[in-house]
Order: structure tokens, then C-alpha cells, then sequence
């Protein structure tokens, strides 16, 4: 999928991408596209400074892992990358997240046309109490989709690993099916909209483990076709499925007793988990402290 | 705004206490080979059967604590899905316990000489030697098991990289046997080289640890290059 990068209805930006160089030995071979380039981000609530100063590339076809203990901004930062946090009223971002060289929080820029092309699934599997169908129909009509729905029903469903188990009852409710097969409708339905990335928060937690290989397997096969960013509480999870993995950790504000999540490293996942280069991503992999 | 980082409390108590154990298991099994490697060097000086038979009893003991600990290296790795230092730690020690086992076996093949002990001492030259090898090989094992147990990178690093004077007087014994003369002058030969080869390659081994265990403190990429060379 060659990305085409107007976010706004006319074009707004050449194509060349700046690779900022990272953690030494994290990337070998030839330099990956850049997806997201993400400088000096800071993300408040109010006065409230949830993560600061985050500085990160994420790279085309690739997984990414966002690991660290709760309240360290890893969710903060995964919906800076398709303006969830527009959603909350006093949130407000700083800094620069750029999107193939596009600032994605320019005035210009329509947050619907990126969230369409930045999909996101959710921690807990959350269909429509609409049919299977529907829900993955839902996404390419409301972007006056043309192409002959029952193709691209069919097309997700097989992308997100589901369409042998619901073909004979795709009018059947989303909601009746199993959760790991409900997050695989919602990863159909994100898919549906063809993406170029997929966020994913904690898309496992609320799984068993048969239901959660099954979404992993799928991360490895569809990774050729996207960007997949991940937020996961499972280091296991992460040091599976993921190429690169950025550690957060969370700093105390001495004078308000407030909690603001920072980036701790970012490089390749077999060098975070076999031998990290800060000694915090080491204790944390490890278990010593939490 | 002043920050601080987060504190944080130790936590896997419970398999903090097991890796320690398992240092120290490892520790007890290189004590043990070390009080084998003694009694091979005291029944190389004077071919005593008993000493002989106490390091053949000890080294079952010795191999009992290679299944054990590999034992336990499995179910911690199964159970706990360690990591990172975690990680190296436990393939490490797996990898060490089976050195020391091998260390256990070669004093045991100079043991096995017992019978063929009027041999070794037949000629003085050879006999010297002999005696300066084992004492050099039981040093480098010491000297291993030091650095195991105080996790000590510069010994480490020393065992595997350093030149050994161990090897110059391998050489000097390899010149000696060939010199021999006189009609047991190939038993004599045969007996000596097996000798003098298990006693070198005690001392191989007892660099290995030190390679194995700079790895383990270090988990520089070149570093286990060197190890596994």
C-alpha cells in the first residue's frame, strides 16, 4: 500500500521522511521507513502533565511495543498517534507527532480522515450490537466506500482470521460471539477502513490464552500490510510479538505528588529484552522492582 | 518542577532467593570438584588406591548435582519466563555446571592412571612435570571458582583471555615424551600424554568458566562470540 499522505482534502506535504538516529545496535540492515516521528511530546490534562518529552520513530511494517507500569503514558502517547485524545476536552498536546512527515495536529489536518487511516482496537472488544456484517460494513460506508460491500466484509473477516468461523452467520449478532472472536471482529472492522496502521491498547488483556496466540499470530501475518503499535502490560506479549519495543516508566512531581510518565528507551525487542542499555528497562523486564 | 523517580519496591522475592540458591548450588558443586581435583593431584604424587576410590565415589556425587541443578534450571525457566541478566543467568549457569562435571571427569581420567602409576614416575623429568601441571590446573580452577563466587568480572575476564604458563610446560612434556628411550619408553609415553592431556584440558575448561561468566556479567554480543569460539 503506497501511502498517500493528504490528510486533508488537498495534498499538504512532500514525502521526504527524516530518520532520527536512536538507541546504537537497536536497528541494523537498511533504514526502515519512518511511519511516525514523534519529537519532544508532552501531553496534558489540564495543569496536569500526564508523559513528557517523548522523542520516538515508529517504523512501516513493523510492530511496536509500548511497555512500563500503569500511569507511565503509553496509552497517553498511542492516542496522540491518531488524536484520541481530541476527545477529552483538556487534553492538550505539545511537542510534534508527525505522521510521513505530516504534523498530524495541524489546523489543516481532518481528525476523521486520520483516524481512518491510523485504526485503533481497544482493550476490551467492544462490536456493535448490530450483526457481524454490520459491523464491518459499518466503517467503509460511512467513508462512501464504493466497492462491493460483500468483497470488503469478506476481505476483512479473512484478514483479521475470522471468516471461516462466521461465514454462514455473518447476519448473526456480534455480540453473540466468543471474545477472542469479538476482538478479531473488531480488528476486521478496524481493518475494513484500510488502514495503514493499527494501534492496539492492551488488545489481549481481556483474553484467554488460546484467544490471545490467535491474535498474535495474526499481528505476525498482517504486519506485511500494516503499522502495528501496541500497548501491552505483558512482557511476554511484547518480547513475542513486537520487532521494537519502547520502555515508559513513571517519575514523581516532588511538589504535587502527581505522576508523569517519560520514555525510558526505545530499541530492537531482542536487545530491551536481552540485554536493555538503562538499568530501569532492565529491572522492569525482569520483575526486580514495580 | 522538581521530579523524582518513582519508588519502587523490590519484587519476585521468591525467585530472587532461587537464583540465589542457584549461585550458590553452583558454588557447593565447584567446592566439591575442587576437593576431587586435590585428591586426583595427591593420588598423582603418590598413586594411592584409596584416595583413588574416594574421588570415584565423589564424582557420582558430583554428577547427581549436574542433573539436579540442571533440573531445577529447567523449571525455573519454564515457571518463571526469566529475562535479560535473569535470562543469562540461568543459561549460564546451565552452561557451567556441565564444564564442572567435565572438570570432574578429566580428574577422574588421571585417577584411572592409578594402576599405571609406576610409569608416571619412571622417569623424573616427566614425573615433574606431571606434578607442575596438576598444580597450575587445580590453580586456574581456583581461580574460576573465585571469580564465581564473588561474580567477579576482572578474574573473568583474566581466565579468558589471558597466556597461560600451563601451556609451556604442556610443550615442555610433549618434547620430554618424545625424547623417551628405552623399552617402556611408549607406556611411559602413553600413560603421561593421557595424563598430562586431561590436566591441560582442566585448565581449558576452568577459562571456559571464566569466558561463560563474563558473558553472564557483561551480555556483551562479542563477549559470548569469544565464549563459544
Amino acid at each position: 500500500m503506497a501511502p498517500d499522505i493528504n490528510l486533508t482534502e488537498p495534498a499538504i506535504v512532500d514525502e521526504s521522511v527524516d530518520v532520527t538516529p536512536e538507541t546504537p545496535g537497536a536497528a541494523s540492515g537498511p533504514v526502515p521507513e519512518v511511519v511516525f516521528e514523534v519529537s519532544d511530546l508532552s501531553v496534558y490534562y489540564g495543569d496536569f502533565r500526564a508523559v513528557r518529552d517523548v522523542n520516538i520513530a515508529v517504523h512501516k511494517h513493523e510492530i511496536t511495543a509500548f511497555i512500563g507500569p500503569s500511569g507511565c503514558g503509553k496509552t497517553t502517547v498511542l492516542r496522540c498517534f491518531n488524536r484520541m485524545n481530541d476527545l477529552i476536552d483538556i487534553a492538550r498536546v505539545e511537542g510534534n507527532v508527525s505522521y510521513h512527515g505530516v504534523d498530524l495536529y495541524d489546523r489543516e489536518v481532518n481528525p476523521v480522515e486520520v483516524r481512518r487511516r491510523i485504526g485503533m482496537v481497544f482493550q476490551k472488544p467492544n462490536p456493535f450490537p448490530k450483526s457481524i456484517y454490520d459491523n464491518v460494513a459499518y466503517g467503509p460506508k460511512i467513508a462512501g466506500v464504493k466497492a462491493n460491500m460483500d468483497d470488503v466484509v469478506e476481505k476483512a473477516l479473512r484478514g483479521a482470521g475470522l471468516w471461516d468461523e462466521v461465514k454462514s452467520r455473518l447476519k448473526a449478532s456480534g455480540m453473540g460471539l466468543s471474545g477472542g472472536q469479538q476482538q478479531r471482529l473488531c480488528i476486521a472492522r478496524a481493518i475494513a477502513t484500510e488502514p495503514e496502521v493499527l494501534l492496539m491498547d492492551e488488545p489481549c488483556s481481556s483474553l484467554d490464552p488460546i484467544a490471545t496466540a490467535r491474535i498474535e499470530d495474526l499481528m505476525q501475518e498482517i504486519k506485511d500490510k500494516y503499522t502495528i503499535v501496541i500497548v501491552t502490560h505483558n512482557m511476554q506479549q511484547a518480547a513475542r510479538v513486537s520487532d521494537r519495543t519502547a520502555f515508559f516508566t513513571t517519575e514523581v512531581n516532588a511538589e504535587s505528588d502527581t505522576r508523569t510518565g517519560l520514555l525510558v528507551e526505545v530499541g530492537s525487542t531482542d536487545t530491551m529484552f536481552s540485554n536493555p542499555g538503562d538499568e530501569r528497562t532492565e529491572n522492569y523486564v525482569t520483575g526486580r522492582f514495580g | 518542577m522538581s521530579t523524582k523517580p518513582l519508588p519502587l519496591e523490590p519484587m519476585r522475592h521468591v525467585f530472587r532467593e532461587e537464583l540465589d540458591q542457584l549461585r550458590l548450588q553452583v558454588e557447593l558443586m565447584g567446592l566439591r570438584v575442587d576437593e576431587n581435583l586435590e585428591r586426583m593431584r595427591q593420588n598423582l604424587r603418590t598413586g594411592d588406591e584409596i584416595v583413588a576410590d574416594a574421588a570415584f565415589t565423589a564424582d557420582n556425587e558430583i554428577d547427581a548435582m549436574n542433573v539436579s541443578l540442571t533440573e531445577r534450571c529447567y523449571l525455573l525457566l519454564g515457571r518463571e519466563s526469566p529475562v535479560a541478566s535473569d535470562l543469562r543467568f540461568i543459561v549460564s549457569v546451565l552452561r557451567i555446571v556441565s564444564e564442572l562435571e567435565r572438570v570432574g571427569d578429566l580428574a577422574l581420567r588421571v585417577v584411572k592412571l592409578t594402576p599405571k602409576h609406576h610409569l608416571l614416575v619412571r622417569s623424573e623429568v616427566v614425573f615433574d612435570i606431571l606434578v607442575t601441571l596438576s598444580d597450575e590446573a587445580v590453580e586456574y580452577f581456583r581461580v574460576a571458582l573465585r571469580a564465581w563466587s564473588a561474580q567477579d568480572l576482572r578474574l573473568a575476564t583474566e581466565l579468558a583471555t589471558q597466556n597461560r604458563n600451563l601451556d609451556l610446560y604442556y610443550e615442555r612434556l610433549i618434547s620430554e615424551l618424545k625424547a623417551l628411550e628405552g623399552p617402556d619408553a611408549v607406556r611411559i609415553a602413553i600413560a603421561a600424554f593421557a595424563a598430562g592431556r586431561a590436566l591441560e584440558r582442566i585448565a581449558d575448561h576452568s577459562a571456559i568458566i571464566g569466558a561463560r561468566l563474563r558473558y553472564l556479567i557483561t551480555g556483551e554480543p562479542a563477549h559470548l562470540a569469544a565464549e563459544v569460539r
